[in-house]
């Protein structure tokens, strides 16, 4: 054997021996394998997992806006997929009422909905616990009842026709589901790295001071109300995004998307999939459509297996599955 | 001027008036208690000076300035209170609760677009403020895991992280171990001479321990004010409240 065979042998020998760098590399490859696979998935899978993955993608930016409430500032809202629905007839009405481009009509949705946000939010972080779920749920019917009568919005028939980005410029086609991943996956990341961003800055920190102890964060100077409509309004706005790519994921925008089932289910991810961590909501997202598809091929009933599922996890599993991922961690290390 | 002056200050809750036309003047620097039986309007006498809840009529003025509005907005005027029971964020780091606490007083407080990592500063602060306290070797460690002496410790170094002027203590020793009671004595006592401590506590040993100026409310009205050995000497308050143990003989 060479000597330079002989070294590599021993430098390699000796990092095998090394628990921390064996596990340093355990780490990298966990958090490595998952980025490569989303990457290269329309290639290595079937048409149908590829746009399962889509819809995985677009719940889990909707299940982060409502876990920017839920978990990090513990305001359990019902109502946000009436911001879902807002996101979806915004860029329904720019394009087929005003002919407006999306480059003009995805901002202006977003901004609206950030102005609507302040002052439902100013109405609604006036309370807590129940009555704030209940005060986002009867705000939620109120434009789920709107989108059903308008005309504006084509009654309970629905919009239909919503347009998905021109990509011509880079030679692309939108309407190529393969291409609308690559889409959705661009602006998921955006999205959950700008909640990531929120949750993890002193605006983030005064947020879980008021979910731990809200009197607390009073006394120590923090104007609790304007932080929470704070938050109210990016999470609107997170939602709204959801709203803006399921719309143009499916080319068509109903009242059904303002549904305070909706809302449910986005509340139900986050728990599922735990709230404490910004993976949490994504976890919770993936397995909620990928068990919804499941379920739905045996029963209509699905719900039903979902509230057992969600009364195994309040029970058993308090921290969802990311929870329960870390202690198991936390016990071994 | 004075740090904290309250004038002819009044709140009734129906028709039950718990402090009634109360007066009190705190020199900068003082240390003062505020002693009585239970039901004297103690914690509410805090709650109307920190804007918790809102007088009937008088005026609380913090360094010559009228304090009105709301308690963050007192609180950050430069007045900072612990509470009776503890409270802070459980399930938050005493490195995590010590760093929220010092960021209200930084510019930062509001900024959503930067981690909390960028604002070296307050993480800082939040680590001086552990070692006054003596928590510097549970910094990682989960609030709701402190022992109960730690707990009062936190307590008291949350309010301080604000770097107040005038700081309120509700029954900081309420509930301690000898041991642990000494340990907070020291800790309030090392604090720096020019705050102004204003202290509610049932317990003579740490009143006397810690304070030079006792106030004696009974029902809501200054019974006596004075030195601990004029308190100590005084009939109406030996007769009120002290009791024989406390009494020079």
């Amino acid at each position: 054997m060479s000597t330079e065979a002989t070294i590599v042998g021993a430098v390699s020998e000796r990092a095998a021996a090394d628990p921390v760098k064996q596990s340093q590399r355990v780490a990298r490859a966990v958090i490595v394998a998952p980025v490569l696979m989303v990457l290269a998935l329309p290639w290595i899978s079937t048409p149908y997992l590829t746009i399962l993955a889509i819809e995985i993608m677009i719940a889990g930016v909707f299940a982060s806006g409502i876990n920017l409430l839920v978990g990090t500032t513990g305001l359990v809202s019902l109502g946000q997929a009436m911001f879902l629905g807002l996101g979806g007839y915004g860029i329904g009405i720019g394009a087929s009422v005003l002919g407006l481009p999306l480059w003009i009509s995805v901002p202006a949705t977003l901004a609206l909905i950030g102005v609507l946000a302040v002052g439902i939010g100013a109405v609604c972080t006036r309370t807590r616990g129940v009555e704030f779920l209940l005060i986002t749920l009867a705000f939620s019917q109120l434009f789920y009842g709107a989108a059903i009568k308008l005309r504006l919005t084509n009654g309970s028939d629905g919009m239909s026709g919503i347009p998905r980005p021109d990509l011509s410029f880079l030679g692309l086609n939108s309407d190529n589901p393969m291409v609308f991943y690559y889409y959705v996956l661009a602006v998921t990341v955006l999205a959950v790295a700008v909640v990531w961003r929120v949750v993890e800055s002193p605006f983030g920190s005064v947020l879980a001071a008021i979910r731990e102890n809200e009197r607390r964060a009073v006394a120590m100077g923090y104007s609790v109300d304007r932080y929470k409509i704070g938050a109210f309004v990016l999470a609107s706005i997170a939602c709204g995004v959801a709203g803006i790519l399921q719309a143009q994921y499916t080319y068509f925008i109903n009242p059904d998307s303002m549904s305070w089932q909706l809302s449910g289910e986005g509340v139900l991810m986050v728990i599922i999939g735990g709230a404490t961590a910004v993976t949490g909501p994504l976890i919770g997202a993936a397995v909620f459509v990928l068990v919804k598809q499941g379920l739905s091929v045996l029963t209509t009933e699905y719900m039903m297996f979902f509230g057992i599922f969600f009364m195994l996890v309040v029970a058993f599993f308090r921290g969802g599955i990311v929870g329960a991922v870390q202690s198991l961690f936390e016990k071994k290390s | 001027m004075n740090a904290l002056e309250v004038k002819n200050l009044r709140k009734s809750f129906g028709g039950l008036e718990v402090i009634s036309d109360l007066n009190l003047v705190v020199p900068f620097g003082q240390r003062r208690a505020v002693i009585g039986p239970n039901g004297a309007g103690k914690t509410t006498f805090f709650n109307l000076i920190t804007g918790w809840t809102p007088p009937t009529s008088g005026d609380v003025w913090i360094e010559g300035q009228r304090a009105v509005g709301r308690p963050e907005k007192i609180a950050r005027s430069g007045l900072s209170r612990s509470f009776q029971r503890n409270m802070f964020l459980e399930d938050l780091t005493v490195l995590e609760n010590l760093r929220i606490a010092c960021q209200a007083s930084h510019p930062c407080r509001r900024v959503f677009w930067r981690s909390t990592s960028a604002f070296g500063e307050v993480l800082e602060r939040a680590r001086m403020s552990a070692e006054r306290m003596n928590l510097a070797d549970c910094l990682e460690t989960k609030a709701k895991h402190l022992s109960y002496g730690q707990r009062r410790q936190l307590e008291v170094a949350i309010a301080l992280c604000a770097e107040p002027k005038i700081l309120l203590m509700d029954e900081p020793a309420a509930g301690t171990s000898p041991s642990e009671r000494e340990r907070l004595i020291n800790l309030i006592n090392e604090l720096p001479k020019d705050l102004t401590i204003l202290l509610v506590e049932h317990d003579m040993d740490v009143v006397f321990a810690i304070c030079e100026v006792i106030t004696v409310l009974s029902y809501g009205k200054v019974l006596a004010t004075g030195t601990r050995e004029q308190i100590q000497q005084d009939p109406v308050v030996i007769e009120a409240y002290l009791g024989c143990g406390h009494a020079r003989g």
